[in-house]
């Protein structure tokens, strides 16, 4: 059942991203309502479908990349939401929407059957923390990611502004507005990644020991992290927006991409199959 | 004074709109025709008052004055001709206002009954303004209709005899259709909202902006002002003449700005402090006042946060090249003119669209005034006939005792009786109902 809750969820996402569309490039605002509501219905389900799922596992956590995957997808999609009521608009749907699609619709149709690899790290499922390191991270993936969304959508704006083309579409925030949002995302995931590197170091050397600190991830994950402080350091004090802004926040969305892949260099992280 | 025949003379009272608005007046006739905002609701109910009025409401905004009334036919004799209503209306405002009817007479339109109701929902879905799509007009209908009301002018929904309560109601809802089903009110077509249009886009709110003023002229103060009612608090002004430049600043210190601070930068002050400004307009006309050398420097001291800049000057005032770098917008006289006559094209196409939401409302609205006599016919006949086969049941059933299954029978028979003898008449009066109008445009 809960594989049908986020079925329906992967539809309504699909719905959304393309309404947001036309509400967003084509000057076409009465499709927000479309798209709003079923984002807020994909969001619904997709909780459901996750519940449901951990309810009948008897864990708390996700335990294989499909099922973490799918969590980033209901952040995202709920970043849209909340972008949506907060700034009244639905651009950001334009990226996060086909993204939360992308996210769920594997674990959807085709579910993960991974297990962790550590047993230790298995006998501890079931506490809060490992889910609080899992839920931390996520939220700084996904903040990083509305991050790199808005100063794409700022680079937008500002080139049409610049070109004098038609003020009147596509609707897109006002840069200061976008600006706000780019910085915001980052100051919202620095501390969710601080916490979550730390609370997974600590869980670590509990199981692992010192040896941990010797794994590929943690190291690169480290490295994420001080370039992420270095990131929100430089757009503070500088003042970086637009082009600028735009491949300082891909560098490190690249670099977070290269923290995942490197779960299959890991000791820690890497799932198997049973 | 031109009007059309009252299409339901039968009926027991009459809409009518008189009024002068900015196509067929000029200023001096309109101006000697507006009722301020505290004498609004002593003109509505005096006017409320007048011999033969039923129900009344006064627009008066700086592009019209319009009176809509509701004239009773029934406790007052007939007029003499179908012009004496308006003719009345006309004296009202030749002793409230002090006008000679002679002198306004020549500027006054008139409507009635369908076209009345046309020209409320015209005017309230801002299709008659003069910048056709702007927002105020909606808010003055709405604070008309609201005064009217407190002074009894206007009768509430709830009583039988009301016409313009419903009417009011459905004109806001037509405005609200109109503005939500097209794009009527979403484009600027003035040099100084497309530049406001503008900075909104760059800085979202212009609440606490600070706009620079450099030079002066009659577009770069109304573009100031413009700035200011949209939110903008500080307001620097920067001319060759520091007295020129107190003068514009007082100028523009305004009593409808309340709030909003003043200040004059030296004109070789300019290029150390314009970076606390977040909007520049410039109108020297000397040319080049910002170059890219000076546009850097001015970011540089902004931390990169973006500048506007309104160049209505000709020569320019600001360098083209300005435009290039990363956190400087330019726009020039030609820009904004281009963006507005792009607004007014789409604003035209929109127009069609509303126009025809209007004439589809209209004749929605004008089928149900033209059926609801009917339908109260259908009502009260079928109310009588009840009441008979009620009476005569009652009537019978005191001579003898009946069974409950006789009764019910009775019940069943006269039930049938009825509908057989009615249906007839019914028959003629949905007729009535349902012969379309021809009114569709």
């Amino acid at each position: 059942m809960s594989l049908l809750w986020l079925r329906v969820a992967v539809i309504l996402y699909g719905i959304a991203a393309l309404a947001v569309l036309p509400a967003a490039l084509y000057d076409r605002p009465r499709w927000r309502h479309i798209a709003v509501p079923a984002a807020l219905g994909g969001v619904f389900f997709h909780f459901v479908s996750i519940v449901e799922t951990l309810i009948a596992a008897h864990r708390a956590l996700p335990v294989d990349t499909h099922e973490a995957l799918s969590w980033l997808g209901l952040l995202l999609a709920a970043a849209f939401l909340l972008l949506a009521v907060r700034f009244r608009t639905v651009s950001f749907g334009i990226f996060l929407l086909p993204v939360a699609v992308l996210l769920a619709i594997v674990p959807a149709f085709h579910p993960g059957n991974e297990t962790l690899a550590s047993p230790q790290l298995g006998l501890q499922l079931r506490t809060g923390w490992l889910l609080l390191h899992i839920a931390l991270l996520l939220a700084a993936y996904a903040a990083l990611f509305l991050s790199l969304v808005a100063s794409l959508l700022y680079l937008i704006q500002e080139r049409r502004l610049k070109q004098k083309a038609s003020i009147r579409t596509p609707r897109l925030p006002p840069l200061e507005t976008l600006d706000q949002i780019a910085l915001k995302a980052l100051l919202f995931g620095l501390p969710c990644m601080t916490a979550g590197l730390l609370i997974g170091s600590v869980l670590a050397l509990e199981t692992t020991g010192p040896a941990f600190f010797a794994d590929p991830k943690v190291l690169l994950s480290l490295a994420m992290w001080i370039v992420y402080m270095l990131m929100i350091f430089i757009r503070r004090q500088s003042g970086l927006r637009g082009r600028r802004a735009v491949y300082l926040s891909s560098f490190v969305f690249l670099g977070v991409l290269a923290v995942w892949a490197a779960n299959s260099l890991s000791a820690v992280h890497r799932f198997k199959t049973p | 004074m031109s009007h059309k025949p009252n299409s339901n003379p039968a009926e027991s009272s009459s809409l009518l709109l008189l009024g002068v608005n900015h196509t067929t007046a000029p200023v001096e006739v309109r101006e000697r025709l507006a009722i301020p905002t505290e004498r609004l609701a002593d003109a509505t109910r005096t006017l409320a008052g007048q011999p033969g009025v039923r129900e009344a409401l006064i627009l008066s905004t700086c592009n019209r004055v319009e009176l809509l009334t509701v004239q009773d036919h029934t406790n007052h004799e007939p007029p003499l001709t179908s012009d004496a209503p308006g003719i009345g209306m006309l004296r009202f405002l030749e002793q409230y206002l002090h006008v000679r009817v002679i002198d306004i007479q020549p500027h006054v339109y008139e409507h009635r009954e369908r076209e009345a109701i046309r020209h409320l929902f015209r005017v309230a879905s801002s299709l008659d303004s003069m910048v056709v799509g702007e927002p105020q007009i909606l808010g003055q209908v709405k604070q008309s209709w609201s005064v009217a009301r407190e002074v009894g002018a206007i009768k509430s929904t709830d009583s039988l005899s009301s016409t313009l309560d419903p009417l009011l109601q459905r004109a806001f809802s037509v405005a609200k259709r109109v503005r939500t089903e097209t794009r009527i009110g979403s484009s600027t077509v003035s040099i100084a909202s497309v530049a406001a249009e503008l900075a909104r886009k760059i800085f979202g709110s212009l609440a606490g902006k600070t706009v620079l003023l450099v030079g002066a002229g009659k577009m770069s103060d109304l573009t100031a002002r413009h700035l200011i009612q949209n939110g903008c608090t500080t307001l620097l002004v920067s001319n060759r003449t520091s007295e020129r430049a107190e003068a514009i600043a007082a100028a523009l210190r305004s009593p409808a700005a309340a709030g909003v601070v003043t200040g004059v930068v030296p004109f070789e002050q300019l290029h150390h402090q314009s970076h606390r400004a977040d909007i520049v307009i410039t109108s020297t006309g000397a040319g080049q006042v910002f170059t890219t050398l000076e546009a850097r420097a001015l970011l540089q001291r902004r931390r990169n946060r973006p500048v506007f800049f309104i160049d209505i000057a000709v020569p320019r005032d600001v360098d083209p090249a300005v435009n290039g770098l990363e956190g400087c917008f330019v726009y020039d006289i030609d820009d904004l003119q281009q963006v507005a006559a792009q607004n007014q094209t789409v604003r035209g196409r929109e127009t069609e669209a509303a126009e025809s939401i209007v004439s589809h409302e209209v004749a929605r609205y004008s089928d149900r005034l033209a059926q609801a006599p009917a339908t109260e016919s259908i009502k009260q006949l079928l109310l009588d006939a009840e009441a008979t086969r009620q009476a005569e049941i009652a009537r019978l059933t005191a001579h003898q005792t009946l069974s409950a299954e006789q009764l019910a029978a009775i019940d069943r028979l006269t039930r049938s009786l009825t509908a057989k003898l009615l249906h007839p008449q019914l028959a003629r009066l949905r007729a009535d109902l349902r012969e379309p109008g021809d009114d569709t445009d």
